[in-house]
């Protein structure tokens, strides 16, 4: 279950259109490190979790991608909600506009689709939980790329935001890998799957 | 930290350490000094905080709706933080009290904001009608949507 709360997580007020920088910003909408499929990834993953904390921290973060996932939109939305068709031919927008006109639609920063292909839920903790912290680098790395690209303070800002909780994730996944672990025989983590095996996991 | 192993991912445990206050937490993106880990090419001469402020604007209401909005903001980003870092430590009872405080604290400012302008959650709309100051009213679309950037 979820409710809204009708309001972001952060801030977000762009006052220029710039069909170019919504052009890279939706990458974090649909694209391969994006926050569709961050909130995706982790809430497909919690539910076989061995460690209770770990499912609950999943639904947590989880959650709070789909914020991000508002957020990016609503950057995208305020960039373009003016957008003149002149705009939209010269800044690279055009291909877009054809297909989506100025509505929101989850792809990469190259067109590609969004498509679940991006990310897994393996039923394996020590699988999953490495992927989450691969994860969250890759998302850290688009936002440097993006914040390299991007002058405009008004998008930066939300940007910097976005970057930021991508570490502080990876160390709670990080946290939450550690708690994993101590369930398992740490002379040999790879004994059993603790997702399957369930009765070979070390009781609380 | 335990004994690291051979092939197996290992990241240290955070310990409770320095916090921000709230209005900088939200505008760095975490509460946690230690995890505050800017990029060269973000650190564009300090925090330019344009988001994080209301806007210069002569309307009286507008302005207090922006600044309690951004309260809201500030308080439950920090609410946030604290409860995954209480997934990871649910007997951090330094973090237990912040969250505790943070809470009651959110409580209370949507509850102000719903009274003077519109609900931002359905549990909002209740506490209105309970008040009986919204009793006529179907509230839930009232104020511009979120993604529109008018109310802060």
């Amino acid at each position: 279950m979820w409710t809204y709360e009708k309001r972001l997580q952060f801030p977000v007020k762009i006052t220029k259109t710039c069909p170019k920088t919504a052009q890279l910003i939706i990458s974090q909408y649909g694209g391969p490190d994006g926050e569709l499929s961050a909130s995706m990834r982790y809430l497909s993953q919690r539910y076989t979790m061995p460690v209770k904390a770990v499912g609950g921290l999943l639904t947590d973060i989880g959650t709070e991608e789909l914020a991000h996932m508002e957020m990016i939109c609503a950057m995208v939305y305020q960039l373009t909600r003016h957008l003149t068709v002149e705009e939209a031919k010269t800044a690279g927008f055009d291909a877009y506009y054809i297909d989506h006109t100025a509505a929101l639609w989850p792809q990469a920063a190259a067109g590609v689709p969004y498509t679940a292909l991006e990310f897994q839920s393996k039923g394996d903790a020590l699988a999953d939980l490495t992927e989450d912290l691969a994860a969250e680098q890759k998302a850290r790395t688009v936002y440097d790329n993006l914040l390299r690209m991007i002058t405009d303070p008004e998008v930066r800002e939300p940007l910097k935001f976005l970057r930021a909780r991508e570490i502080v994730h990876f160390q709670r996944f990080g946290e939450a890998l550690e708690k994993t672990k101590e369930k398992l025989n740490e002379k040999n983590y790879y004994f059993y799957n603790p997702e399957f095996d369930k009765h070979m996991i070390i009781r609380e | 930290m335990k004994i690291q192993h051979l092939a197996m991912a290992s990241v240290p445990i955070q310990t409770w350490g320095q916090i921000y206050d709230n209005q900088t937490a939200l505008k760095k993106g975490t509460i946690f000094q230690e995890l505050d880990m800017p990029f060269f090419a973000a650190d564009d001469g300090g925090m330019s905080g344009c988001c994080c402020q209301v806007s210069d604007t002569a309307d009286p209401n507008q302005r207090e709706r922006e600044e309690k909005m951004l309260q809201i903001y500030q308080v439950c980003f920090a609410a946030d933080d604290l409860r995954l870092y209480l997934d990871t430590h649910p007997q951090d009872m330094q973090a237990l009290d912040l969250l505790k405080s943070m809470l009651a604290q959110r409580k209370q400012l949507l509850k102000e904001f719903a009274q003077r302008f519109f609900p931002l959650t359905m549990d909002c709309m209740e506490e209105l009608y309970q008040a009986g100051t919204g009793e006529d009213c179907y509230c839930w679309q009232e104020g511009p949507m979120p993604w529109e950037g008018a109310c802060v």
